[in-house]
This record gives C-alpha cells, sequence and structure tokens, in this order.
C-alpha cells in the first residue's frame, strides 16, 4: 500500500515562485519516480488559497499562465482534522513542506501540520520559527558559543518613523561595510550591502518594504562564504561544503541567484544555486572540517531536523568561522549539492520522508494528557 | 472490452499508421501488436507518427476505408428504412461494430498489393544493377556478418582503414540486400576498400548477401539467440551467418569471434583467424587495460608494434581491435596509420557511449540487444570503480524458445554485479527477476512501468560516483 505525500507549496511568501520549482523538480517529481508513494499536490496561491490537482505537477502550467485559470476554477479545498489531516477527502500519511519564506518555511505551516497530528519532512515549528528569524538564529548560536559578525537589529515601524536616530544607532554600533537584511526573508531578497549612510537610508527602507523586523550586520572581512547542507534528526549527515562564488558587489540579489544563474557563463541554463558554486569548496587548512563542524552544532542548536542548510562566512586571514544563517528548506533542497556527494535526489527524499516518521515516532512516546480532578472541582 | 470503443476514438487510425511505421511496415510484427493491443489511446509512448509521403498515402487509404464503410452504413439504415427490412438495420449496426477491424486491416491491402507489384520487381530491378556496379568495382570488399557487433566492428574499420586507404562502409543498419543496393549506387568507383555489413533476418541470408558483394576478406562477430523467432534454431542461425566464410573459403581470410561461444564450437581448433583479447593470426596482445576513457593494449607480430588506444569501453573490444590491426596491417597500412587510425576510434551512438551526468557516469549501451552484449557489460560494469554499479535493462526481444533461460541467465548476472537493478514493465521482467532471486541479490530492485519517464528523469535517479549501465531499449512494438 503506498503511502499518500501531501507536498505544499507556493503560499503567501516574496519566495512563492522559488517554492514552485523546489516543488517540482526536487520534490514531486523524484518522489513519484519511487513509486513508493502517491503524491498529492498542494498548491497555495499568492493570495492564500489551496488547490489540488494533478496539473500542478507540470511546470508547464505556471509557466504558460494556465495556472491562474486552473486557480479560477478550483473549488475551495476540503481540509479536515479527523484525527488526522484529509485533503480532498484523501487521507495524508506525510506532508512534504516545500515551501520557502512567510508562512511556509517559518513555522506556520508545521504548526497546522503538528495540529493534524502526522509527519512531516523538516524541522518543527519551533526550530523553523528560530532558523526563520536571523536575529533569533544568531542570539541562539551566540548562547551556543559559535561567533557571528556583530550585528543590530530595528522593528520596520522604528525605521519608517526615525529613520535618522536608527542609521545613527548603527554608526554608533557598527562598522561599515554592513549588510541590511530583512529578518525573515531568504533567497537574497531585499538584502543590500552598504559603504556610507545614504545607502544605509536607503538600503534600511527597502528592507522594511519586506520586513516587520531589519537585521543590520558587519560585513566579514577577507570573506570567504560558504554554505553546508545537512540532513537527519539525531544522526547527521552533511553534504559537501559549498562555497559561491560572489560577485564583484559581494551581493547575490534574486537576479543573479535565479534569473542569471549566478553570472556564470550559460549560469542561465542552470537551475537555481548551481551555476556558481564552488563544490566542494577549496578551503585552506582545516576550514573544510571546521565549517561542517560549525554547521553542525548550529543545525543542533535551534533544534533543526529532517533537513537544513547552514550559511558561515570564513575570515580567511584570521581562519575564523561565524555563523551567517540556517536555511531550514534550502531552494530545490540543494539537489545539486546532495548528487554531488553522492545522494541521488530520489534517494534524498525518501530519506527525509524517513527522517519525518522517525521523528514523528519518537514524539508518539511522549505523553500528552494529565490526568487530574481539576474539573470535578467546578 | 472495457477499451473496445477506444477504436471509435480520433486516435485510432493514427495509432494504426504508427504501429505499421513503427513495425517497418512488417506485417507480422503489426497484425501481433494490433491483436494484442486494448487501449488505443496508449499505443503511442515514444514517438508520434512520422509523416512520409507513405504514410500520408496510407492516411487516404484509411480514410476511404471510414467513408466509405460510413456510407454504406447509411445506405443500408435508408434501405433498412424505407424497406421496413429490419435486417438492412442489423446489417448496418455490424458493418459499424466491425468498422475497426476493416481499417486495421484493409490500410494492409495496398501495402501488400505495393509490395507485389512496385516495390518487389524495384528491388529485384535495384540489386541487379549493384551487382552489376560491384562486379566492376576494384575496391577490396570486407564482409561483416554477425548476430551482434557488426555495426562496431564496420566503424572501427572504417575509422582505421581511412588513414590510409579511400574507404566506403554501408551506412546505418542498411545490411540487407536493397541496403547494399543503394550503398552500391552511391559509390564512385575510386573507393579502395568497401566495408560491408550483411544483416540476417532469414536462413541464407548471408550467403545471398556476400553473392551479390563478393567480398575476399569476412569477419564473423559473434552468434548469439539474436533473430531466433525468425531462424527457429541456433544451429540455422550459425549457419546462415557462416554463409559468409562458406562463399569467401580458402580466397581470403575470415576472422571469426573466438569469445563467441556459438563461434568457437564451429571452427577449427588451429584457425589462426580466431580473434580473440589475445589475438589473432600472429597478433599477440599484451596489456590490455580499459576504463571509462578507454582501453588501450600491445599488439606485436614480426616485429612491428602496435599501441593500440582506443575510446572504446570494456576488454571485449580488444579482440574485434586486433582483428582491425591485422587487417589494416594486411591492406599496407603502416604502424603510425594504424596507431592513428585507432586513437580516433570513439564509443559509437549509443554502444557503450559514456556520458557524464552530474559526476555520474552512464554507459549508454541502448542499441546494444543480444546477450553477448549483457555479458559483457556487466564484466564491465563490475571492473569500472563506482559507489554504486546500476544495472538498467528491459530484457532482449526475438530470444524465441530461448527468453526464459537467457532471461534468468541476466538476472543472475546483474545480481553478480550491480547495487541497483532497474528493469522496465514488460513480458520478460519476471524472468530477470526469478534470475535475480536465484543469485540471491541483496541490492535494491526497481520495476518502471514508463521507461521513457524513467529515461528523461535520470537526473534525479544518479549521484555523483555512480555508474549506470543501459542496456537496451524496447520500442512501442515490444511489450
Amino acid at each position: 500500500m503506498k503511502k499518500t505525500v501531501a507536498v505544499f507549496f507556493g503560499g503567501r511568501s516574496p519566495e512563492h515562485d522559488i517554492s514552485i520549482v523546489t516543488a517540482i523538480s526536487s520534490v514531486i517529481k523524484p518522489l513519484e519516480l519511487t513509486k513508493k508513494y502517491t503524491v498529492v499536490p498542494i498548491y497555495i496561491t499568492k493570495n492564500g488559497k489551496w488547490v489540488s490537482n494533478n496539473k500542478l505537477t507540470d511546470m508547464g502550467t505556471y509557466q504558460t499562465g494556465k495556472i491562474d485559470e486552473l486557480v479560477a476554477k478550483s473549488k475551495p479545498l476540503p481540509v479536515s482534522f479527523d484525527g488526522g489531516f484529509s485533503i480532498n477527502k484523501k487521507r495524508i500519511d506525510i506532508a512534504f513542506p516545500a515551501m520557502h519564506g512567510a508562512y511556509g518555511e517559518d513555522g506556520s505551516l508545521m504548526g497546522l501540520l503538528r495540529m493534524a497530528g502526522i509527519p512531516f519532512v523538516g524541522s518543527d515549528m519551533d526550530a523553523s520559527v528560530i532558523a526563520m528569524d536571523k536575529v533569533l538564529a544568531k542570539q541562539v548560536a551566540s548562547a551556543n558559543k559559535i561567533p557571528t559578525s556583530k550585528f543590530v537589529f530595528f522593528s520596520r515601524e522604528q525605521i519608517l518613523t526615525g529613520l535618522n536616530m536608527v542609521t545613527d544607532a548603527i554608526e554608533k554600533a557598527l562598522m561599515y561595510p554592513l549588510f541590511v537584511k530583512p529578518a525573515h526573508l531568504g533567497s537574497s531578497i531585499g538584502i543590500t550591502k552598504v559603504k556610507n549612510s545614504v545607502e544605509l537610508a536607503n538600503a534600511l527602507e527597502v528592507a522594511a518594504y519586506y520586513d516587520e523586523k531589519i537585521i543590520v550586520e558587519e560585513a566579514v572581512n577577507n570573506l570567504i562564504e560558504v554554505t553546508v547542507p545537512i540532513i537527519g534528526n539525531d544522526t547527521l549527515t552533511p553534504a559537501l561544503v559549498e562555497r559561491p562564488l560572489s560577485p564583484s558587489d559581494g551581493v547575490f540579489d534574486f537576479d543573479t541567484k535565479y534569473i542569471h544563474g549566478g553570472g556564470k557563463k550559460g549560469g542561465a541554463k542552470q537551475a537555481g544555486a548551481q551555476g556558481y558554486s564552488e563544490l566542494p569548496a577549496k578551503l585552506p587548512g582545516d576550514l573544510y572540517d571546521e565549517s561542517i563542524k560549525t554547521a553542525v552544532v548550529v543545525y543542533k542548536a535551534i533544534g533543526a531536523s529532517g533537513i537544513a542548510r547552514v550559511d558561515l562566512l570564513i575570515d580567511s586571514k584570521t581562519n575564523k568561522v561565524y555563523f551567517n544563517e540556517v536555511n531550514p528548506l534550502p531552494g530545490s533542497l540543494y539537489a545539486h549539492n546532495w548528487r554531488a556527494s553522492g545522494m541521488s535526489t530520489m534517494r534524498l527524499v525518501e530519506k527525509l520522508i524517513g527522517y519525518a516518521e522517525e521523528k514523528f515516532a519518537e514524539k508518539q512516546k511522549l505523553t500528552s494528557s494529565f490526568d487530574s480532578n481539576f474539573l470535578k472541582q467546578f | 472490452m472495457k477499451y473496445y470503443f477506444t477504436r471509435y476514438l480520433a486516435v485510432y487510425p493514427v495509432a494504426l499508421l504508427y504501429m505499421l511505421q513503427d513495425s517497418e511496415y512488417r506485417l507480422r510484427g503489426y497484425f501481433k501488436w494490433l491483436a494484442r493491443t486494448k487501449d488505443f489511446r496508449t499505443v503511442m509512448k515514444r514517438r508520434t507518427v512520422d509523416y512520409t509521403p507513405k504514410i500520408k498515402l496510407l492516411r487516404i487509404v484509411l480514410w476511404g476505408l471510414w467513408l466509405v464503410t460510413n456510407i454504406a452504413v447509411a445506405v443500408l439504415i435508408i434501405i433498412s428504412y424505407t424497406s421496413l427490412n429490419y435486417w438492412y438495420g442489423v446489417a448496418a449496426i455490424i458493418l459499424l461494430l466491425i468498422l475497426p477491424y476493416i481499417l486495421a486491416y484493409g490500410i494492409t491491402i495496398p501495402l501488400v498489393l505495393g509490395r507485389i507489384f512496385i516495390q518487389k520487381p524495384q528491388e529485384k530491378k535495384m540489386i541487379e544493377v549493384a551487382r552489376e556496379i560491384l562486379s566492376h568495382h576494384s575496391g577490396v570488399r570486407i564482409g561483416v556478418a554477425g548476430s551482434y557487433g557488426k555495426t562496431t566492428m564496420k566503424e572501427i574499420l572504417k575509422t582505421v582503414l581511412s588513414e590510409g586507404k579511400i574507404v566506403a562502409a554501408t551506412p546505418g543498419n542498411m545490411n540487407t540486400a536493397i541496403g547494399i543496393s543503394r550503398f552500391a549506387r552511391k559509390l564512385t568507383g575510386k573507393e579502395e576498400i568497401l566495408v560491408i555489413e550483411y544483416g540476417e533476418e532469414h536462413a541464407g541470408d548471408v550467403l545471398e548477401l556476400a553473392k551479390l558483394s563478393d567480398p575476399s576478406v569476412g569477419i564473423i562477430t559473434g552468434v548469439n539467440e539474436a533473430h531466433l523467432v525468425s531462424f527457429k534454431t541456433l544451429e540455422t542461425t550459425v549457419d546462415t551467418i557462416f554463409g559468409l566464410a562458406d562463399y569467401i573459403g580458402d580466397k581470403g581470410k575470415v576472422y571469426k569471434n573466438g569469445e563467441s561461444l556459438l563461434v568457437a564450437t564451429k571452427v577449427a581448433a588451429r584457425d589462426p583467424y580466431v580473434f580473440s583479447q589475445k589475438g589473432v593470426d600472429g597478433w599477440k596482445v599484451t596489456d590490455a587495460k580499459t576504463s571509462i576513457d578507454g582501453t588501450t593494449f600491445t599488439a606485436t607480430k614480426d616485429g612491428v608494434t602496435i599501441h593500440a588506444q582506443t575510446k572504446l569501453l570494456g576488454l571485449h573490444t580488444v579482440g574485434v581491435t586486433v582483428a582491425a590491426i591485422a587487417i589494416a596491417h594486411d591492406l599496407g597500412l603502416t604502424k603510425k596509420q594504424i596507431e592513428q587510425g585507432l586513437s580516433n576510434v570513439t564509443p559509437f551512438e549509443h554502444r557503450m557511449e559514456p556520458r557524464n551526468l552530474h559526476g555520474a557516469w552512464i554507459l549508454d549501451d541502448t542499441y546494444n540487444g543480444n546477450s553477448e552484449g549483457v555479458k559483457v557489460g556487466l564484466e564491465l560494469l563490475a571492473q569500472l570503480k563506482a559507489k554504486r554499479r546500476i544495472y538498467v535493462t528491459p530484457g532482449l526481444v526475438e530470444q524465441g524458445s530461448k527468453t526464459i533461460s537467457v532471461h534468468e541467465t541476466i538476472g543472475e548476472q546483474a545480481a553478480e554485479v550491480a547495487d541497483v537493478v532497474v528493469l522496465m514493465q514488460n513480458s520478460v521482467t519476471e524472468h530477470i527477476v526469478k534470475g535475480l532471486e536465484a543469485a540471491g541479490f541483496k541490492g535494491d530492485l526497481l520495476i518502471i512501468d514508463d521507461p521513457l519517464e524513467f529515461y528523461t528523469n535520470l537526473e534525479h535517479f544518479v549521484a555523483a560516483g555512480d555508474v549506470v549501465l543501459m542496456q537496451n531499449d524496447w520500442t512501442d512494438n515490444y511489450q
């Protein structure tokens, strides 16, 4: 009997389109190819409408714009919490969130799935919340004695009502150059590198357009940026340490990352992050092993499970490794890195399903009720 | 019955045309395919109809049949209505019910008539013209026959001999009398060497083709169960392929593949022209090595040493390569020319052709449809360094009475080598699985319903360090 896996993608997030690619190319197709699962695609529109239809697994549906017609014709999707989770009267055995950013990767969907009481792939709600908040993640890392670059953070309200005060405060606390980032967004959306107060003010306004919390960080000198994908619950398997080959300004914006293929020649033909990195990263000395060690500590510290990607910054002169951020659902699962490290995409999704079931089974062992006489006194 | 009415869909006539084209207009294959097809919506999986002039003509015939039958139905209904004789109505219904069969079988009538009255006389004439051309041609004729390995041998010879001679070889699979005749018509007369491939479908075919082209050098690349459906017995297969040796007799050298069991049993113990990884005709092979980059060895005879280096994969290529060296040397090519020619030998399309996919090596051997090829392919897979050795096959076709044993053996051989076996669900899958089980296969077994989906999504299946051997590929007319 095949298990039914619901793959959630799209969503009310600026990373909506990235999520579609992740779901179709790196989750749904490999899951179908295993022949072990019945895959139910759950597409969440930019307005938050849930749609399920087999045509959703075809990339052409989105490329040709037929998705709008399909969504318009779709009836509201009946979802029931019946001691489990059913969508369109179809019982879901496992959920596979393939969503990036808000309302998906940030713990919102995980909360819903926890309520439904079914296994789901990836980190649980609490770890997702930490991972998706760059400020919280840095605070957790610091508490675990993992170096991070110096940072300050502000609310959107503070920036919109007192921009000058905010820039003054930043300039007192940190040294240029700085990175201004929306605290909850991924895929490099809204990130700017700034070198003076004019650029800083503009960058803060841009970031405040996307998020309620904005983080400003000092740039690491002599920078080598690396990323380490990891899978597992208790026993962790890191993939290869990968080094994005930075463009001249040191910032990957959304277009560079996903549309122009990272600026590498012919990169536009390559999907996602595959066109602009050194894999495995050629790092001097023990930095390769040190990067993996740091990434594993971060993964455990934030309580991640299933899969995550930890981004690190290295000062190549001091050989110091800094934690930058953690991504609980890497775009396209970082399948290119896993393939290069010897794990096929089919094997990867099967393993992730396995981790989800393992984590769920562990949670089932916990007692969730407590007998008391409390109500009898009323 | 559930799918009977798919015969009334618009896709039905297109499916009939596709089946005819994909069966290469061979009616036996077409009728067999027709008989086993239930749902005509799913006939075209691999491709669609190629609208050649012949297909366009057949399409007109189909529409003509459809129109005439429907007019007949209408006339019968009108007669039934006007004469109040319900039997005409019944006849109209019967005619409508058998309409799909009228189309399916009616379309073959112009094919049969065309073959008898147009194609055959034309072909006969073309063959006579070719016989005339070839009989006056001054080039050395090298005939290549065998159940397998013909194209590889032909291409090696063409590549090596072209270093010092003007060479022409029959292109692609043009290995029938009509194919060779077309080849002959294109000759300029200046060619010094003709390499001619002989196909075999029926008993005695190779001898007839040898008579047509008059070779003075022959190569028998191997004999196995291929085409056993038409040959019925392996003895007939062996006799047919050895028709080349019978024709040449003592007039020239006939090289025979000693690594083919059925060839080895047929040749004399001291036959100097039996080639293998050890050598042939006095050429001794040493230091043979193979890797994903190609194969190297040293061949020595009478003080001449050839350092052979080809891009072909597998030690099984050493035998055919040393045979090519022997022929090239006999025909006067220098050591330098031979070595240069060998370095230009690259894997042929879909024949043990390597390509890298995300750090995995894919060995595309999908044009290989014989048991010897399976054996040497798996031997190569075992020799190559790999994290996972993955073997992909739908099995072999036209194995006749040997179908079960051949596929059980494939299962047993694969079990020894592969970490993962991927099979395409069809009529022989169960036999391969039985072989795997018998050999105690402990790896992963994946059975695929839709081969095309698998091939087009291979990137999801592989990872760096994998070596994937894909052998044979069944077209839609096999199940």
